[in-house]
C-alpha cells in the first residue's frame, strides 16, 4: 500500500496555544483554533461543525459564525453528524461566501466529489474555502453510544465529560472523575456497517486533516495537503497560533499512522471483496466505480 | 495513477492548482490559434420537450461563463428560447430538457429527431432522466385531457448522458459542455480525461429512466453503505430529506423524483481516479473558462 | 381575398407556441390567432389528493422563468384555503424573493428581445451573444443583474430557480445577519446597474419607435404606428406583489372572472395558402397544411369583466402609475420601468426585515374545504391560484397564469400588423408558455365558475 496517508505537504506534531480552546477540544484543538483563526483572517465566514444536539452526546451539524459557536462544538462526538447535509444551507440563509467544513475522511470525499459533480449544489463549489479532515477508523449509530457507555461502561451518558478511543481502547471519562475503558473487540460490533466499506483513514482529502493517532496526549498530528491547506496552516503558525514539532521527534509518529492506515484500509477491502459473492450468485453493491 | 499522470502531461506540470489553471488556459488558448476558432467549436442545440425551461435558466445562470462558452467552445445551432432556427439541425451534443408526452405526435417526432441529428444526447435535469414531476401526470385537463402519458426520453431513444437534478445546476451542465467539448474535439489525452468525467454520467443514464428518494434507501442504506455524511439532504430540492439519528429520512410525500440525491452521494457511485484530482480537473474547467 | 400563413413554432419565448394568421393583400393581419402547442402536464388535476405541501413544489416546476409566482401564489392559495396568517419577516421574505425573481427575468427577457432591436443610429439589429463592443458589455451587465436577482432569490428563497425554502404557513428558515447584509449589498449594486440598463433599454425602445421600417429577411417591412395596439382591458392586483381572499380588501374579484374554451373563441379549420420559406429561420409552413387552432390550442380563454384582459408591467403602471403608452413599444418601455421599482421594493423589504423573527405561523390549520385564492403578480403580470384544502390535502387546484391571460388578449392586438412582426407582438408580452394551461371550465349555460366553485 503505497499512498495510504494520501499526497500532504508537510506533516507535523501540534497544539493550539489557546488555553480556552484546549481545555475543552478532543486532542490538539487543531480544528476548533485553525477555524477560529480562519474566521478572524476573513478566510472562512462561518464553519459547519458538530455542535450539541437534543441529547447528550448527539451531534446536531451547525453553522459556526462566532468564536463562542465554534468552542461549543468542541470534541469528538462518536455518532453520526451529518455535517455536510448543511454544506448548502450555509450559502442560502446563513449568507456565507467562504464556507469551512470539518468532517470524517467520508466527508470530505462526500465534499470533493460535490465539488466536481454538484447535481443538487448549486453555487455551492467554489464558495467551499476550508475543509478539515479528522483521522476515522470508524464511527457509531448514536444507539450503540448509549448501549456502549450506560450498558457496557455503566456510566450515565449525561454525565459522560469526554469519550476517546485510543491505545486500542474505548475511553470513557464522567464529570466526576470515573474513567472506564472499554476493548475493542467489545465496540467491532457495534459500528455503522457504512464504515466497512470505507478506505481512507486519515482525510487524504482535506485541505488539512488531523486525528490524535501519533503524537503524544493532548496533542495532534496534522497533516497539510495541498496549496489551500499549506497558505492557512503557515499563516496560523506564525500568528502563534500553534505550537509544533517535527512529526519525527514524536512517538509513536506516523508509523504507527501508517500501520493503522493500513489495517483500515486492508480489512475494508477484504469487506468490499466480500460483498462481490455475498449472496448465492447475487452480489452487494460496489460503490466505487 | 492513470489520471494523474495523464493530467500532470496535459498540463505539464504537477502540483499546485494554479499552475494547473494557466497550462489549461494555454492549452485551450493554443488549440484556439493553431486552427480556425470557429472550426473548433462544438455545435450544441438545447431541445425543450415538456419541461420547465428552469434548465434552460440554469445553463443561462453561468452568467458570463455562458458567454465564454459560447465565444470559444460551442456554437448554439438550436434552442427556441434563444435562437430563431425553427426545425432541429445537425448538431453534436443535444441538451435535452423534459420528458416527452406520448399522446403528442410533436413530441415524439421530435425526440427522435434529436437522436437522428445528434452525435451525443444529453438528457439535462430530472424530467429529462427520470421524469421527474411529469411522473406524477395523469391527464384529463383541458384544453388537452388527452395529454397523460410522459416519459423520460430515455425510455424512447437512447440517451448518452444524463445530469439528474431540478433544477440541475449550472456548474453541472457547464463542466459536461467543456467536457463534452475535450472529447469531441481534444487530444488523445483530453479524451481520456472527459471520458473518465463522463463515465459515471453515462452509467447512470445506462442504469434506467427511474429515481426517488427510495433510491437511497434501496440501493444505499439497505446495501449496508450509507455512512451518514448528510450529501443528500444538501441536494434535495425540496427539502425532502432530513437526518434522523444520522441517517437520511425523506419525506415521500414531498419528492419529486429528481434523482439529485442519489447522484449526489458518495455511495452511488465514487471513482478514486477521477475525485482525487479534483483539484486539477476543477483546475481546468476554471482555467478553459478564464 | 384573405390568406392564411402560420408561423411554427414562436422562438425566443419560453415554451412552444404558434401564430395562425388570416392576412389581406397587403400582409396586414386581419385576425390573428396565438396559441400554445406545448403539451399539458395537468398541474391542477394531479393535484387533487396531494398534500397541501407537496403541490405548490410541483406547481413551481410549470414554469422555470416564473417559478417564483407559481411557488408563491400555490402556497398562498393553500394558506388562503385554511385561513393560516404568516408572520411579517416570512411575508418580508417572499417579498424580496419576489423583487429578486422579477429583476432577473427582465434582464433575461431583454437577451431575448435584443435581436429584434436595432442598435441605435446603425442599421444593425443586436445579437447579445456578439463579442463585439458595446454589445458585450451590455450582455456582460445584463447577465450581472440576473446574477445579483438569481444570488438573492437563492438566499431568500433557497434555491435559485425553483424556490425551496417557502412552505405552507410561512418559510422554513429567516436569514442570518450576514445574509441580509449580503442582499443589500447585492442590492446596492444591482440598483446602480439595473438604472443604467432601464436607460439603455429605454433609448433602444425609442429608437424602435421612430423607425419606419424593419428589415425581414432581406424586406423591409413597414412598421405601423399602432403596433401591437388592442382595446382589451387590463388587470393587476399590486404593483409588486399580490393579494390573496384573506385580505381585507381583496384586489381581484372571483366573480369578475369567467372562462370560455378555445373552442369558442379561436378560429377553426383552414388551409394554410401564404408560404414564406425565407422567413428566418427555415420559413413559415407549407401551403397546403391544414391548421385548426381550435382543436390544437392547449389553452382556455380566461375572461374579466367578460373580457380577455392584457397582464403584465404594463397592467400594472397603468393601474397603479396612471402609465398610458400603448402598444408593443409601450409594453416593452413599462418592462423596463419595473427595474429599478422592484429594487427599490427589495430594499424597503430588506429595512423592515428583522433577521431574528419567526418565519412561520405558530399554528398552521389543516383546511375544511374552503375556496382560497392567491394572485401574484409575476414578473408576466397576474398568477392567481385556487384552491380548497381539507385535512392537508389538496382536493381542488387551479392556476389561471400570465400567459393564459395574454394569449387572447395578444391575439388580438395582432390585428392591423404585418404577419412578419407578429412574432415581435407577441414577445412583447415575455410570454411563457409551459405554463400556460389549465382547467377550469364553465358549463354549456355559461353559468359563471365563481358561482359553481363557491356553492
Ligand atoms: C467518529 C470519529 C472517529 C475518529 N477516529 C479517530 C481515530 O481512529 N484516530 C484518530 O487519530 N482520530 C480519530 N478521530 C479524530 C479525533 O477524535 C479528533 O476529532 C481530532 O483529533 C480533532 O481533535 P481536535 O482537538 O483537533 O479538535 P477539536 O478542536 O476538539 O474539534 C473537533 C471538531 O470536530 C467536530 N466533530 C466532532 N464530532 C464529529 C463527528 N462525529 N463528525 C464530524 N465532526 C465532528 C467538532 O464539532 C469540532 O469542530 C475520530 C473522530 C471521529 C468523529
Ligand atoms: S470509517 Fe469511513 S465511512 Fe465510517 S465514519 Fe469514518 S470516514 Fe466515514
Ligand atoms: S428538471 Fe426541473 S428545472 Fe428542468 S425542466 Fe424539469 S422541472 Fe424544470
Ligand atoms: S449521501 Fe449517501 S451516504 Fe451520505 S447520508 Fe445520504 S445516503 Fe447516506
Ligand atoms: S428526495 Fe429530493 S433529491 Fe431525492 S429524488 Fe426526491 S426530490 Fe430529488
Amino acid at each position: 500500500m503505497a499512498n495510504e496517508l494520501g499526497n500532504y505537504k508537510t506533516c507535523v506534531s501540534a497544539r493550539s496555544t489557546d488555553k480556552e480552546i484546549l481545555k475543552c477540544s478532543q486532542d490538539g484543538g487543531i480544528v476548533t483554533q485553525l477555524f477560529a483563526f480562519a474566521l478572524e483572517e476573513g478566510i472562512i465566514d462561518g464553519a459547519i461543525v458538530a455542535g450539541p444536539g437534543e441529547e447528550p452526546w448527539r451531534p446536531q451539524p451547525m453553522v459556526a459564525m462566532s468564536k463562542d459557536e465554534l468552542l461549543a462544538a468542541r470534541g469528538t462526538k462518536y455518532n453520526i453528524s451529518p455535517n455536510v447535509s448543511f454544506i448548502k444551507e450555509a450559502t442560502r440563509s446563513f449568507g456565507l461566501d467562504k464556507v469551512g467544513i470539518v468532517g470524517t475522511p467520508c466527508q470530505m470525499q462526500a465534499i470533493r466529489k460535490g465539488m466536481l459533480y454538484p447535481f443538487g449544489w448549486r453555487d455551492v463549489p467554489d464558495k467551499i474555502a476550508l475543509a478539515l479532515g479528522i483521522f476515522c477508523m470508524e464511527n457509531f449509530p448514536y444507539q450503540s453510544i448509549v448501549q456502549l457507555v450506560e450498558d457496557h461502561a455503566g456510566q450515565k451518558l449525561e454525565n459522560v465529560s469526554k469519550m476517546n478511543i485510543g491505545k486500542g481502547k474505548f475511553w470513557v471519562y464522567t464529570d466526576r472523575g470515573a474513567v472506564v475503558d472499554l476493548p475493542l473487540k467489545v465496540t467491532h460490533k457495534y459500528e455503522q456497517p457504512g464504515c466497512h466499506v470505507c478506505l481512507d483513514y486519515v482525510a487524504n482529502l482535506a485541505d488539512i486533516s488531523t486525528g490524535s493517532v501519533g503524537s503524544p496526549d493532548g496533542w495532534s498530528t496534522v497533516f497539510v495537503r495541498n496549496a489551500k491547506g499549506e497558505t492557512v496552516w503557515t499563516k496560523a503558525v506564525a500568528a502563534g497560533c500553534f505550537e509544533t514539532k517535527p512529526i519525527e521527534q514524536v512517538k509513536p509518529g506516523l508509523e504507527l499512522v501508517t500501520k493503522l492506515a493500513n489495517e483500515k484500509i486492508t480489512k475494508n477491502q477484504k469487506t468490499i471483496a466480500g460483498r462481490a459473492s455475498f449472496g448465492a450468485g447475487k452480489a452487494l453493491r460496489n460503490p466505487y466505480i | 495513477m492513470g489520471l494523474l499522470g495523464l493530467l500532470s502531461k496535459l498540463f505539464h506540470k504537477s502540483g499546485s492548482s494554479a499552475k494547473s489553471d494557466t497550462g489549461a488556459v494555454k492549452m485551450v488558448e493554443s488549440k484556439r490559434k493553431e486552427e480556425k476558432s470557429v472550426a473548433d467549436k462544438i455545435t450544441v442545440g438545447h431541445v425543450h420537450m415538456s419541461g420547465c425551461t428552469g434548465c434552460l435558466v440554469s445553463l443561462a445562470d453561468n452568467y458570463g461563463g455562458l458567454l465564454t462558452i459560447l465565444d470559444r467552445y460551442a456554437d448554439l445551432v438550436y434552442g427556441l428560447t434563444l435562437a430563431d432556427v425553427r426545425h432541429i439541425p445537425k448538431m453534436d451534443v443535444a441538451l435535452v430538457e423534459g420528458s416527452c408526452c406520448i399522446n403528442d405526435k410533436c413530441s415524439v417526432d421530435e425526440i427522435k429527431e434529436t437522436r437522428e441529428k445528434a452525435a451525443v444526447v444529453v438528457a439535462v435535469g430530472g424530467c429529462a432522466c427520470y421524469g421527474n414531476i411529469t411522473r406524477f401526470c395523469r391527464g384529463g385537463q383541458q384544453n388537452q385531457p388527452q395529454h397523460e402519458s410522459f416519459l423520460p426520453i430515455g425510455d424512447l431513444i437512447k440517451v448518452d448522458v444524463y445530469i439528474p437534478g431540478c433544477a440541475p445546476t449550472p456548474q453541472m451542465i457547464r463542466n459536461v459542455c467543456v467536457m463534452a467539448y475535450l472529447l469531441l474535439k481534444g487530444n488523445a489525452e483530453q479524451k481520456a480525461l472527459a471520458t473518465s468525467y463522463l463515465k459515471p454520467l453515462m452509467d447512470l443514464a445506462a442504469k434506467g429512466t427511474e429515481a426517488c428518494f427510495c433510491n437511497l434507501m434501496t440501493e444505499v442504506i439497505n446495501q449496508g453503505l450509507c455512512m451518514g455524511c448528510g450529501s443528500c439532504a444538501a441536494a434535495c430540492p425540496v427539502r425532502a430529506i432530513t437526518h434522523e439519528y444520522g441517517k437520511p429520512q425523506g419525506q415521500r410525500d414531498l419528492c419529486i423524483k429528481c434523482g439529485a440525491c442519489y447522484a449526489q452521494c458518495p455511495r452511488s457511485f465514487y471513482s478514486f481516479d477521477v475525485v482525487n484530482n479534483y483539484e486539477a480537473i476543477l483546475g481546468a474547467i476554471n482555467g478553459a473558462l478564464q | 381575398m384573405s390568406k392564411v400563413v402560420e408561423i411554427s413554432p414562436t422562438t425566443r419565448h419560453e415554451g412552444h407556441s404558434k401564430l395562425v394568421l388570416k392576412v389581406n393583400e397587403e400582409g396586414i393581419v386581419e385576425r390573428g390567432d396565438w396559441c400554445s402547442i406545448t403539451p399539458v402536464r395537468g398541474v391542477e388535476k394531479l393535484a387533487v389528493g396531494k398534500t397541501m405541501e407537496q403541490v405548490p413544489k410541483i406547481a413551481s416546476r410549470v414554469c422555470g422563468i416564473c417559478p417564483i409566482a407559481h411557488t408563491l401564489a400555490g402556497t398562498e392559495a393553500m394558506e388562503a384555503s385554511i385561513g393560516c396568517d404568516i408572520p411579517d419577516d416570512a411575508k418580508l421574505l417572499r417579498i424580496i424573493l419576489q423583487c429578486a425573481n422579477r429583476v432577473h427575468s427582465i434582464a433575461l427577457h431583454n437577451i431575448l428581445i435584443l435581436p429584434d432591436f436595432y442598435l441605435p443610429g446603425t442599421e444593425t439589429k443586436i445579437n447579445p451573444f456578439s463579442p463585439e463592443e458595446p454589445v458585450r458589455s451590455v450582455a456582460k451587465r445584463i447577465q450581472r443583474i440576473r446574477e445579483i436577482g438569481q444570488t438573492i432569490g437563492e438566499i431568500a428563497g433557497g434555491e435559485a430557480i425553483h424556490p425551496s425554502n417557502t412552505r405552507v404557513g410561512g418559510m422554513y428558515l429567516n436569514v442570518s445577519p450576514r445574509a441580509k447584509s449580503k442582499m443589500y449589498d447585492l442590492a446596492k449594486e444591482g440598483l446602480v446597474l439595473a438604472r443604467d440598463q432601464m436607460e439603455l433599454m429605454l433609448a433602444i425602445i425609442k429608437n424602435m419607435q421612430k423607425r419606419d421600417f424593419i428589415d425581414v429577411a432581406g424586406k423591409k417591412i413597414a412598421v405601423p404606428k399602432e403596433l401591437g395596439y388592442h382595446n382589451q382591458g387590463y388587470m393587476a392586483v399590486d404593483p409588486v406583489y399580490g393579494s390573496t381572499s384573506l385580505d381585507e380588501c381583496p384586489r381581484w374579484d372571483l366573480s369578475r372572472f369567467m372562462e370560455t374554451r378555445p373552442w369558442d373563441w379561436y378560429m377553426g379549420e383552414m388551409t394554410v395558402d401564404l408560404e414564406d420559406k425565407s422567413y428566418p429561420v427555415g420559413g413559415t409552413t407549407k401551403a397546403g397544411t391544414v391548421v385548426n387552432p381550435q382543436m390544437e390550442a392547449c389553452t382556455g380563454v380566461p375572461m374579466y369583466d367578460g373580457q380577455p384582459v392584457e397582464v403584465g408591467p404594463r397592467a400594472r403602471l397603468v393601474t397603479f402609475k396612471n402609465f398610458d403608452e400603448k402598444g408593443t413599444w409601450g409594453q416593452h418601455a413599462a418592462r423596463q420601468l419595473e427595474y429599478t421599482d422592484s429594487f427599490y421594493a427589495m430594499i424597503r423589504a430588506l429595512d423592515e426585515l428583522d433577521p431574528s423573527g419567526s418565519v412561520l405561523a405558530d399554528e398552521i390549520p389543516q383546511g375544511d374545504g374552503s375556496l382560497g385564492w392567491a394572485a401574484n403578480e409575476a414578473p408576466r403580470g397576474t398568477d392567481v391560484h385556487l384552491a380548497r384544502v381539507k385535512d392537508g390535502r389538496v382536493q381542488y387546484y387551479s392556476m389561471l397564469v400570465p400567459t393564459t391571460w395574454n394569449f387572447p388578449t395578444c391575439s388580438r392586438a395582432l390585428t392591423g400588423a404585418p404577419w412578419q412582426l407578429a412574432e415581435l407582438v407577441v414577445r412583447g408580452y415575455d410570454p411563457c408558455v409551459s405554463c400556460a394551461t389549465h382547467m377550469i371550465v364553465i358549463d354549456d349555460d355559461k353559468r359563471i365558475v365563481a358561482q359553481k366553485l363557491i356553492q
